[in-house]
């Protein structure tokens, strides 16, 4: 990766995320920080991060919509590690189901699948 | 000769779903109210698509972004959750108002119940989409869609004083609130944010890169010049025929009257052959953005070009729009009606859809040297501040004249 400085709210929150075939598989939906000085160690994706990214009043009622925040379901932990490139999206090392990312766009799990427009 | 034809088949196909059903509403109307005065709103319209357009196919062609992965980077989550709501909302009243104009005309020209034609119009849309691939679906449109000429054609036979439409393209304001009311309406019927959601995504399925650019440059200057002729004969047949007599064209079957009274039955059905493949085509545009906007803002995979197996989120909410919007059909409001709404609401939706946009046309660090010049700049600008004032005037003039009805 690039050493250029980056400016992480302009340029990764929010940011579409593509796996190592080009699949899109969600997008940035928080970063987290740990250290001192903080590093990023990990992109956060999934829906259960929603409520979060409101306004405080809103925050109550998408968390009761949306339900708890439960980690490895709808809340993943992308490590840092597993960026491999942030250019017009974020591009990772790994293929998406290894990830956990991008689950509900499996075929397996809709009926659309036997369209006949593949 | 050969890549001319090409690039004007290209610009063609770009064309459809331009003239959807509110333009047909509202220009029709505009006409038969105020004869050729408000001409000028029509190409400030027009003239609004084709910056916006040509911006959004730039910055899709450069950074592989469409409007709503635009939207969701520069407005963030809540904000953009927001504008989210708001254009589904207005893309599917669209969709409704479309699926009901192709309702309309089918029952026209195959004398039958309502309600049957809005379902097979329905289905007729889902098997368009399973047969074609993305760019065949745009062709068969566009092409189409073309019938539309009819209707310049029924101005010149029609013969109008020519220095009388002359004088509409001038700006002209005046302090009745109906007039106020369709300046809004044909302008934002020019304007409507599906066109852009579509055409920005539809960059994308066809695989465009910084080649693309001069294409895209093409379709907005050539292409929007052609929907703006297609526009503009709209009023201009209308204003000739129907406002001397004082007919008010409330359903979409009046419409396409001028074109028989020039040229008989066979004008009559390439008026409605037109108005179908537009209506058609507008149905299947604004259905796939409600979708587009869906899947980006969210980050699933989306696109025809992916196939329901690849992208069946995508599919899926695409199916559920599309029987949404018969539903809406169904439940008996008239389709005028719905046009009205869908492009009064669309005005108020608008800032949120263009601000993005603008933003990220015009930072280096992402378009390069293809970011805005001065021209883009300055008439992005301009426009973004005709929309605000026109997005503060659009529901309180629709309340006034009681949604245009004086």
């Amino acid at each position: 990766m690039n050493r250029e400085p980056l400016s992480v709210a302009h340029r990764l929150l929010d940011e579409q995320i593509l796996d190592s075939e080009g699949r899109r598989c969600g997008r940035v939906d928080d970063i987290e920080l740990r250290g001192n000085p903080p590093r990023i160690t990990a992109l956060l994706v999934g829906e259960g991060l929603y409520p979060r990214r409101l306004p405080a009043r809103l925050r109550g009622l998408a968390r009761r919509l949306a339900g708890p925040e439960r980690w490895g379901a709808n809340a993943l932990r992308i490590p840092w590690e597993e960026v491999d490139e942030i250019g017009a999206s974020v591009v990772l090392r790994g293929k998406a189901e290894e990830l956990g990312l991008g689950a509900a766009d499996n075929p397996e799990r809709w009926l659309v699948r036997r369209l006949p427009w593949n | 000769m050969k890549t001319v034809l090409k690039i004007a088949l290209g610009i063609i196909a770009a064309l459809g779903g331009f003239l959807d059903i509110g333009d047909i509403v509202f220009n029709t109307q505009a006409g038969a109210l105020f004869r050729y005065d408000l001409l000028w709103a029509v190409v400030l319209g027009t003239l609004g698509i084709a910056v916006y357009a040509e911006m959004c196919g730039r910055v899709a062609a450069v950074t592989g972004r469409p409007v709503f992965d635009v939207i969701r980077m520069r407005l963030g989550f809540g904000l953009g959750l927001a504008a989210l709501i708001a254009s589904t909302a207005v893309n599917l009243l669209t969709v409704a108002a479309e699926l009901g104009g192709l309702a309309i005309v089918l029952q026209l020209l195959f004398d039958a119940e309502f309600s049957l034609f809005v379902v097979l119009a329905a289905i007729g849309l889902v098997i368009v989409v399973a047969l074609l691939p993305f760019g065949g679906i745009e062709r068969l449109f566009g092409y189409c869609g073309l019938l539309m000429i009819v209707f310049v054609a029924t101005a010149i036979n029609q013969g109008p004083d020519w220095g009388a439409v002359a004088q509409g393209f001038v700006p002209s304001l005046s302090s009745s609130t109906l007039y106020l009311y369709f300046v809004v309406g044909v302008f934002a019927a020019a304007l409507m944010p599906y066109e852009v959601h579509f055409y920005s995504s539809g960059a994308v399925e066809e695989h465009w890169d910084e080649s693309s650019l001069k294409e895209n440059r093409l379709n907005a200057i050539i292409g929007y010049a052609l929907g703006g002729v297609l526009a503009c004969s709209l009023v201009v047949v209308s204003g000739y025929l129907f406002h001397p007599v004082g007919v008010d064209p409330s359903d979409l079957g009046t419409a396409a009257l001028p074109a028989q009274n020039a040229y008989g039955e066979t004008g009559l059905l390439l008026a409605l052959g037109g108005i179908m493949f537009c209506v058609g085509g507008a149905a299947v545009d604004s259905s796939f953005s409600a979708s587009y906007n869906l899947a980006q803002f969210l980050g699933w995979e989306w696109g025809r070009y992916r196939g329901p197996k690849k992208a069946p989120r995508f599919t899926a909410s695409w199916l559920v729009f599309l029987f949404l919007a018969m539903l809406v059909v169904l439940s008996g409001i008239n389709p005028v009606e719905i046009t009205e709404y869908s492009v009064v609401f669309a005005v108020v939706a608008l800032p949120m859809t263009y601000l993005p946009v603008l933003m990220i046309a015009g930072d280096r660090s992402f378009m390069g040297d293809h970011a805005n010049g001065p021209i883009s700049r300055t008439l992005g600008w301009t426009y973004f501040a005709l929309i605000l004032v026109l997005a503060l005037a659009a529901l309180p003039l629709l309340l006034a004249t009681n949604g245009g009805g004086g």
